[in-house]
Formats: structure tokens, sequence, C-alpha cells
């Protein structure tokens, strides 16, 4: 394990080095909570609730939907994984003795600390400057079910971009796939708006598939709402990755076969 | 001992054919034309450990397929292959932590971190001893006088300093075979003899056994004793280098510089480089050299006379074209 400890801390470390982006980065996000205020401010100035959101709790979960979108560093996963294939550097993976799949959920495991670390402070600042009423519930057993279904989603999430990436063995140029993939799954996971706000059957028909539980599900159980369907959530969640889990390995050992290493 | 082993190697790439231009292009997106190509021809070739072989070819002549197939990077079409008892296509971690692989055009190092990071990563996934990944971390960079620019981004080195990074990447763990796959490419004259130096070191010291690809025939005729030579797929040569040399190193370069214009006139057959009145180079079959000596020696009032071996690069370019001739 401790190669891939390593490999998460290697990331961490390169995030590190370019200072001008860890910068942006924080003030950025800072930045679309300003713009987020604005915009529902406008929504919520003639309607006290919508949905059953006030105006805080929809900043609130704006906040941690946000939080956890940017947590989500997993496609880089896919784009590298495509782009060595591709130039035929993905070879320096196949002739190492590592895990591949788990040697980049560790990188990207060491991408997600960083913004942990660095997210947690641009959090605290947006809290402290737009005076958000951030209450989010103190039941320790629901924030652990929310923690628990993050890391889960996280992991699913590389899980489908190294999926994709490794298509590239077959494809060679997975971007198309990336670009439907990356609409989807935003639209999906609520981070475009509350699925609260969508037709009831849909977000029923949502609730068999992951994405409703990488951010939407935990952000409302941590607003005290859709309790019931935690144990649901993340029995989904451990099916979906084992699901994946096989897929990939089978993908992989199916398609490294054509693999030329062209470019070395 | 036998280490690597293959017998009548086959490896076929399929690729696909587009007609140029736009039409073609909208075409091959419908109909696209698959065209077989055979990289490697029944190659047989057996490498005993604490060898240092050259593998050496014109572009395209299927080096680095064979190099990609003895790493399990690809599966051979057809044939057997063997190394260190491994079949290397099923890419076990107990063989892969048997080899290492240098690629002088692709960086296997972090370029935004040091490479002391990088060096810290193989060291876990290696699993090396932190005794001995001390051991050897401090036996590199005195051979290489590194630690000026061990703990600086690798993308600020220089391609020299990038490649001996590289080397100690690829030998930390202390691998059995070692393959390298154009090691000295761009690099200046200082930066070759170095890394010519520490490889054979590494050699003669360590026992590794190395399979080293190289343009540079600098490179193969320093480091290697033994050198198969590869083209269209297809081993033309496998013996000593000196043999090789002494089959196809057919003519000596001959400079001479008079006091007095002269003109001269052979009756041998040569190949003239250079002419003026007071100097002339020019290449003589190697048997006629002494008899060509002797008659300018007699003839003319000479200032000055070298002879030099040919120019490697031609003795290249006669094996190529030979495509072995005598050896085959």
């Amino acid at each position: 394990m401790k190669k891939y400890y390593e490999a998460a801390k290697i990331m961490f470390k390169t995030q590190l080095v370019y200072r001008f982006d860890v910068i942006t980065g924080v003030v950025f996000s800072v930045f679309k909570i300003f713009l987020a205020t604005v915009l529902w401010g406008a929504v919520f100035e003639k309607k006290g609730i919508v949905s059953g959101f006030t105006f805080h709790t929809m900043l609130t979960y704006y906040l941690i939907t946000s939080f956890i979108s940017q947590l989500d560093q997993s496609a880089a996963v896919g784009w590298q994984v495509s782009s060595d294939i591709r130039n035929g550097r993905f070879s320096k993976y196949m002739i190492r003795p590592i895990g591949i799949f788990r040697y980049f959920a560790s990188q990207s495991a060491g991408s997600t600390a960083f913004l942990l670390f660095f997210n947690i402070f641009a959090a605290g600042v947006w809290i402290f400057l737009f005076q958000i009423d951030f209450t989010i519930i103190s039941d320790l057993n629901l924030i652990l079910a929310a923690c628990i279904m993050i890391i889960l989603g996280l992991l699913f999430m590389v899980q489908l971009h190294y999926f994709i990436g490794i298509l590239a063995f077959k494809i060679l140029d997975v971007t198309a796939l990336m670009m439907m993939k990356e609409n989807i799954v935003q639209f999906l996971t609520g981070a475009l708006i509350p699925l609260a706000l969508l037709p009831r059957a849909w977000v029923h028909a949502m609730t068999y598939f992951p994405f409703y539980y990488i951010s939407y599900l935990p952000t409302m159980l941590l607003l005290g709402r859709n309790s019931g369907e935690c144990v649901s959530g993340i029995m989904i969640l451990v099916l979906w990755n084992i699901a994946f889990g096989i897929i990939n390995t089978f993908t992989y050992k199916h398609l490294k076969s054509i693999y030329d290493g062209v470019g070395i | 001992m036998e280490i690597i082993n293959t017998e009548n190697l086959n490896k076929i790439y399929i690729r696909y054919e587009k007609e140029e231009g736009l039409k073609g292009s909208i075409k091959s997106l419908f109909n696209r034309k698959k065209i077989a190509k055979s990289a490697i021809e029944n190659l047989s070739l057996t490498i005993e450990e604490g060898e240092f072989v050259g593998l050496i070819g014109p572009n395209g002549a299927g080096k680095t397929t064979l190099m990609k197939m003895l790493t399990g990077i690809i599966a051979p079409t057809s044939g057997h292959v063997s190394v260190l008892g491994y079949v290397p296509s099923e890419l076990k971690n107990a063989y892969k932590k048997q080899f290492s692989i240098v690629m002088g055009q692709k960086s296997q190092l972090f370029q935004d971190i040091s490479a002391a990071d990088t060096f810290l990563l193989l060291k876990e996934i290696y699993n090396i001893p932190e005794a001995e990944y001390r051991k050897s971390l401090a036996y590199f960079i005195a051979l290489f006088d590194l630690p000026d620019y061990l703990n600086v981004p690798v993308r600020t080195l220089s391609l020299g300093e990038r490649m001996k990074m590289e080397l100690v990447a690829a030998l930390l763990h202390n691998p059995k075979i070692l393959f390298l796959d154009e090691p000295t490419i761009g690099l200046d004259a200082m930066a070759q003899k170095q890394i010519r130096g520490f490889l054979k070191e590494v050699n003669q010291k360590r026992g590794t056994t190395i399979l080293l690809t190289s343009h540079y025939m600098d490179d193969i005729k320093s480091l290697c004793d033994r050198c198969i030579v590869i083209n269209h797929g297809k081993k033309i040569y496998d013996g000593s280098l000196e043999n090789l040399f002494d089959r196809y190193q057919t003519c000596k370069t001959i400079t001479v510089s008079f006091d007095e214009p002269v003109s001269y006139h052979t009756d041998f057959s040569i190949d003239m480089v250079e002419e003026n009145p007071y100097k002339i180079s020019f290449m003589a079959d190697r048997k006629d050299v002494r008899s060509i000596v002797q008659d300018i020696m007699h003839t003319y009032e000479v200032n000055d006379i070298s002879i030099e071996e040919e120019d490697i690069g031609n003795v290249v370019e006669r094996i190529y074209t030979d495509k072995g001739g005598d050896f085959q």
C-alpha cells in the first residue's frame, strides 16, 4: 500500500509547485459563491421559499455541492490515461509492478487531498464574507454516512474516467466521450440545479444511477433531508463500484492486447 | 546462463491506410483499408547473463518492436519469447521487478517535481529497503556527480542531466536486465561519454545484462562486444563487433599534404574526397593501402601523411545495404 500512498503524495507535491494556480483556485472559488449569491438573491427576492429551500439553505446547498464537485479530480485520470495511450507513454505504467488503476486512483486522491486542504480554507472565507447561515445537521451518523457516500462517489468517478481513458486503446481519441460524460454528469449530480427542482419521476429514475449519490444526496443528508435514502444510497454506490471494477479489469485485459505502444 | 531467448519471433502490426486529401479523409470515415505490416520476422536469439549487446539497424528495422516484446509491452504475433524464465507479455509483477527500460525520447520522471521525489516513489514501487536505497543512491550520485541537480524540478534540467536521472531511476532497484533504447540521442559528446562510462561500470561491477539500441556507432563500439544487426525485421548479423567491422570496414582514408604543388595520379582504385595541389584526401581499399602509401612516398615530396579508419557511418550504411552478405 505504501507505493500508492507515495503516488498520492507525488500528486500533492506536484499541485504545490505552481503557487499562482493555488492562489487563483482559492480566489476563483470565492468569486463563484459571489455570483451564486447574486443569482439566487434575485430568484429569492420575490419568493421566500423555492421547492423547500430558503435563500440560505440554497447557498449552503451550493456551497457543499461546489465543494464536493471540486474534490472530484477524476477527469484528469481519463485525460491522462487516454493521452498516454495515444502517445505511447502508457508503456511506463505497464512495465512497473503496480496496479495501474490503483496507481491512478491514488494520484487522483493526492489531488483531492490537496484541494480538500485549500477548499476548506476557501469555504471558511465564503461563509465569513457572505455571512451565510451555514447550518448543517449535527447527527454524526448522517455526517459519517454522507462522508462515506462522498468517498464512494469519488471512487466511482475515478473508475468511470479510467474506463473512458482505457477506451483509447480502441478508439484513440476519447474527447467526444469525455465531453458527453461531462455534460451528463453535471446535470445528473445536481451540480447545475438542485435535483429537487426536477419532476419527481426524473428524480426517482436517477436514484438507480450513481450520479445522484455523488454530490446531491450527501449534500441533502448534510442539510438534514432525504435521510431515508442513506443506506440504499451507500449500497447502490458500492454495487456500481464493484460493477465498474469488473468492467475495467475486463476491458483493460481485453484492450491492452491491441496496444502497439507507438511513439516509443 | 541464458536469460533471454526468442525463437521464430514474429510481429505483425495492423495499420489503416488513408488516401491523401480531404476526399480521402471523408472516404476513410466509411471505408478504411487495412494493411498488415511485418515488423519482426522469424527472429531467434539468445542472450547470456552479464552480456552487453548492441542492437543496431536503420529506422523502422524492428529494434524498438523487439524491445517492446522483450519487456512485455506488446505480445508477439507468433513465436516464443522467454526472459528470465518469464513470458514477458504476461506482465507478472515478479518479472517487472527484474528489468528496467530507458527510452531516450520518453521520460519516466515527473517533470514538475525533483528527480529525488520520483526516486522516492520508485523506492516504494520496487519495495527497496531503506538502507539499500540510500546505498544505491549514494553510489549513483558519486558516479554521476549528481547532488547539484537532484532536488530541482526535472523540467529545468538539460537533456544530459535528465538522461542521467532517467538511468538512475531505472537502476535503483538493481534490475537484472536493462533495456536501453537510444539513451544518448541528442546528447553532446561530453554527456555521451559520461553515460557510456556509467553503463560500462554498471555492466561490469553490477553484472547487469544490457541490451542497447543506438544510432551512434560510437556507443556500440565502445560498449558492446556483441552486436545484433536487424533490418526489415530480420536478423542479418549476430556476433562479435570485431568480425562485423573486419567484414564491412573495407576502406581506409588516406590524407597527404605536399611541400610543393602536385598533380596526383594512381593506377589503384580510389575514391577522392578532397583534392588541391597541396593536399589530397581519398578512400582506398584496405588491401591496397600499403602499396599506395609506398608509391606516394616514392614519387612525391610528402609533408605529412595520415591513415584513418573509414567513417563509421559508411560502414553502417554498407552493413544495412548488404543485408548481411556473407553472414546470412
